[in-house]
C-alpha cells in the first residue's frame, strides 16, 4: 500500500443509510423525484448516505439518472 | 417509505432483513421480501407518493401482460429499451476498460438487457407506479450491465486481499499541513480495527475501502452477496467509528 487510504471510504457515511437491496428497490423513484426537482432526500431517506458509503450503488444511480434525464430531454 | 432495510450507524443491523436477497450471483432472482426497517432512520417519515400510474407506464403494463402479438411486441420495444440502457452503461464505462473489444462490449449490452428482460417479467408485480416505468426498468439494465462489466474489469486479477494492511496505515504519508494530527488518527484507525473489529470485518473493509475492490467482485469471489457484505462493511464501519470516539478521535464526517 503506498497511498493514504481515504477515510471517507474507511468510516463510511456515519448516518443513517439505506442497504444495498433497499437502494435498488428504491433507485428509481429517487432517480424521478430528483429530475422532477423534488425532495428525493425527503422522499426516500437513507438514500443519500448509502450514496455516498457505496461506489457501486453510487456509479449505478449516476447511470440511471443521466439516462432518464436523456430521456425527458428527448420528450 | 416502502419496502425499506435502513441502517442507522450506531445500531446494530440483524441478520435476517432482505441483505444479499437481490444482489448476488443471480441479482434479481429473489423475490421482493417484506419490507423491514431498522433502527429510528424510518420513524416519522413522511408518507409515500401515492402511486401515480401515468398513462404511459399503464400502457406498458398492459400491453406486456396481454399476451399475443400485441405482448411480443412489446417485450421487443421493451427489449430495444434495455439494450440502449445496456450499451449507455457499457459507453460510460468504456474509457476506464480499454482492454475490452468491441465485439465483447456488444455482447454484454446484449447479455445484460437479456438478463434484466427475465428480470422485469419475473418482478412486474412489483412495479407500483411510483417511478415511471421507463425509470423502472432501466434500473435493472443497469445493474446487469455494470455487474458485468465490474467483474469483466477484475476477469483474471487475484483480489489484493491482506487483510493485514491495516497495520502500516499509521506508516503512510499524511499530507503536510496535517501530518501529526493524520498520523494521530491513522494510528487510531489501526489500533481499532486491530482490537475492536472481526477478522472478517477487517478483510471486508480493507478489500473494499482501501484496496478498491468493486463489491460485487468481492461477493462473487466470496460466493456471497452485494448486501451481505455491504452489511459487514457497514457493522465494520459503526465499530470504526465507535472505536475511534473511544480513542478520543473526531471521525471526519457523519455521527460517530
Amino acid at each position: 500500500m503506498t497511498r493514504r487510504p481515504d477515510l471517507a471510504a474507511l468510516l463510511g457515511p456515519g448516518r443513517p443509510e439505506l442497504g444495498c437491496d433497499a437502494c435498488f428497490d428504491e433507485i428509481d423513484r429517487y432517480v424521478d423525484a430528483e429530475l422532477a426537482g423534488r425532495d428525493a432526500d425527503a422522499l426516500v431517506p437513507g438514500m443519500r448516505a448509502h450514496l455516498e458509503g457505496c461506489p457501486a450503488c453510487r456509479e449505478e444511480h449516476e447511470s440511471l439518472r443521466a439516462l432518464a434525464a436523456g430521456a425527458e430531454d428527448d420528450a | 417509505m416502502r419496502g425499506c432495510t435502513a441502517f442507522r450507524a450506531g445500531d446494530a443491523v440483524g441478520p435476517g432483513g432482505k441483505d444479499g436477497a437481490l444482489r448476488g450471483h443471480q441479482p434479481d432472482m429473489a423475490p421482493r421480501e417484506q419490507a423491514e426497517v431498522v433502527g429510528s432512520a424510518v420513524v416519522g417519515l413522511p408518507e409515500p407518493t401515492p402511486p401515480l400510474h401515468d398513462r404511459e407506464s399503464r400502457e406498458w403494463v398492459r400491453a406486456l401482460r396481454a399476451g399475443g402479438a400485441e405482448g411480443d411486441a412489446a417485450l421487443a420495444r421493451l427489449h430495444a429499451h434495455l439494450l440502449r440502457a445496456a450499451r449507455h452503461e457499457v459507453a460510460r464505462r468504456r474509457p476506464a476498460m480499454p482492454d475490452l473489444r468491441g465485439d465483447e462490449s456488444g455482447d454484454i449490452a446484449t447479455e445484460a438487457a437479456d438478463d434484466a428482460l427475465m428480470a422485469i417479467l419475473r418482478r412486474l408485480d412489483d412495479f407500483r407506479g411510483e417511478s415511471r416505468f421507463t425509470t423502472w426498468a432501466w434500473k435493472f439494465a443497469v445493474l446487469h450491465a455494470a455487474t458485468r462489466l465490474r467483474r469483466r474489469a477484475w476477469q483474471g486479477r487475484e483480489l489484493p486481499l491482506s487483510p493485514e494492511r491495516w497495520e502500516r496505515l499509521p506508516a503512510l504519508a499524511p499530507d503536510p499541513a496535517d501530518e501529526a494530527e493524520t498520523a494521530e488518527l491513522l494510528g487510531a484507525v489501526a489500533a481499532t480495527m486491530r482490537d475492536d473489529l472481526t477478522a472478517r470485518q477487517r478483510e471486508v473493509l480493507v478489500a473494499l475501502a482501501i484496496d478498491g475492490v468493486p463489491i460485487d467482485v468481492l461477493a462473487e469471489r466470496r460466493g456471497t452477496t452485494r448486501g451481505a457484505l455491504y452489511k459487514t462493511l457497514h457493522d465494520a464501519r459503526r465499530r470504526l467509528r465507535a472505536g475511534l470516539a473511544a480513542r478520543g478521535q473526531t471521525a471526519p464526517g457523519g455521527a460517530p
